[in-house]
């Protein structure tokens, strides 16, 4: 085989690096086109809107009632900071209460955790609420 | 079925180039790729221990994710103009850069999309738009690095064999001991630019038991490809070492334990274990260290 021929030879993909590029291309096409997607599919971003409650029944372990809470962002825009707190009345009298911050809360984005009274929420009033955030 | 139609539609090259250049189109194809992908490692791992990335990722708008991949598809096109991730080097076919610009990217997605989910970044719970922000973003270095593939451990095509000879002389302990204290220093270098950080503490507190395997399969993985597979540089010389733990899946296992020692070291050294933590505590921080460790003893023992 002449060099040149070699040469020629060169120029053409083979099939191996054609099935590259075919599966390179559809990965970016694929990307691109559910970016694309979320774009659309949102035209107007709404504000955050955040729903916080307790989905679980609370444990007692050493004395400690744990009450597991879900933290959900039903509006478009993401929220940082998200602050949840929880407040245990007892009588009218707020007895106990606890704060959990949330770093980052995309849309539907779902965050769990719990809070420890060391008193039974079930004696008392247990107010669960989201007090702040901010834009990222 | 897409590949099958492709497969009829290119069967004629295929059997037109199956000549004496190329014994096995497929294996030089995934050599290449597997090329692209350690570069792609080396260069986009450290930054995929970065928190804040994967907050940029998660609050990007669509508008903004488009605009990296374009971004990233102009940096890589222009660096794919000089070098790219196969060999040998074909400049003269018609839109090689771009071809090539297109798997690049590609080959970042995939790597990006892959250890963000062994690192459980990305999860079930994780909305769409938020991972692929993350994927995104986190692909950019990666694509850059799969561009500068052959750059980052240099290429070996051309260089004449004389420093190897020099170098099989001096086999047996002393391999072994340039070796193994060659992924010291690499596991060091990228290490130290993560161990002090919170990521790995982070990530500590996300990742279960099997995941913790599937880390430690990666790592192994990665390091066998970027000494052995990868077609770096120095591969050649590599393969002839003859020392204590010179096969390639002893040498990988050991250098995979230097690359834990010294990741738990730098913990330890910054003070993000201490001896009272429990060893489940090291045990499991040492092995999310470990995969930027041992991918960066890899390099170090190419780079020697």
């Amino acid at each position: 085989m002449t060099q040149f021929q070699e040469d020629k030879q060169e120029q053409k993909r083979t099939t191996a690096e054609w099935v590259t590029f075919s599966i390179a291309s559809s990965i970016l096409v694929a990307v691109v086109g559910l970016v694309s997607f979320t774009w659309i599919k949102q035209p107007a971003q709404k504000p955050p809107v955040l729903l916080v409650k307790s989905n679980k029944p609370l444990r007692k372990l050493n004395g400690q009632y744990y009450v597991p809470f879900e933290v959900v962002n039903r509006g478009g825009q993401t929220a940082a900071s998200v602050q949840v707190k929880a407040e245990l009345r007892i009588n009218g009298k707020v007895e106990e209460t606890g704060e959990q911050q949330i770093e980052f809360l995309s849309r539907r984005e779902r965050e769990t955790g719990a809070f420890i009274f060391s008193q039974n929420p079930k004696e008392g009033e247990l107010i669960l609420r989201v007090a702040s955030y901010k834009s990222p | 079925m897409k590949f099958n139609s492709l497969r009829k539609i290119f069967k004629r090259t295929k059997n037109k180039t199956k000549g004496k250049y190329q014994k096995n189109p497929w294996r030089s194809e995934l050599n290449d790729i597997v090329r692209g992908g350690c570069g792609g490692f080396l260069f986009g791992i450290p930054l995929l221990y970065t928190m804040e990335v994967w907050w940029i990722g998660s609050s990007a708008t669509p508008a903004m994710m488009l605009t990296a991949l374009i971004l990233t598809f102009i940096v890589v096109y222009l660096l794919m103009r000089t070098e790219g991730f196969r060999k040998p080097r074909r400049f003269n076919r018609r839109y090689q850069a771009i071809t090539e610009t297109v798997e690049a990217i590609g080959i970042g997605l995939i790597c990006s999309a892959f250890v963000l989910l062994l690192l459980r970044e990305l999860s079930p719970g994780v909305s769409l738009k938020e991972a692929l922000g993350k994927i995104i973003y986190e692909s950019v270095p990666f694509s850059l690095g799969v561009a500068l593939a052959n750059q980052l451990l240099g290429e070996n095509g051309n260089n004449p064999p004389d420093s190897r000879i020099e170098q099989n002389q001096s086999v047996g302990i002393n391999a072994t001991f340039t070796d193994l204290s060659a992924t010291l220093i690499g596991a060091i270098v990228i290490g130290f630019n993560i161990a002090p950080t919170d990521e790995i503490a982070t990530l500590a507190a996300a990742v279960t038991e099997p995941w913790l395997l599937a880390i430690i399969a990666t790592s192994l993985l990665i390091s066998y490809a970027i000494v052995f597979q990868a077609g770096f540089s120095a591969q050649e010389q590599r393969k002839q070492h003859r020392g204590i733990f010179q096969k390639p899946f002893s040498e990988t296992m050991i250098c995979y334990l230097v690359s834990l020692i010294a990741a738990s070291l730098m913990l330890w050294f910054f003070q993000k274990l201490t001896w009272n933590d429990p060893w489940t505590i090291w045990l499991e921080h040492s092995i999310i260290l470990g995969l930027p460790t041992t991918i960066g003893g890899a390099a170090g023992r190419l780079a020697i």
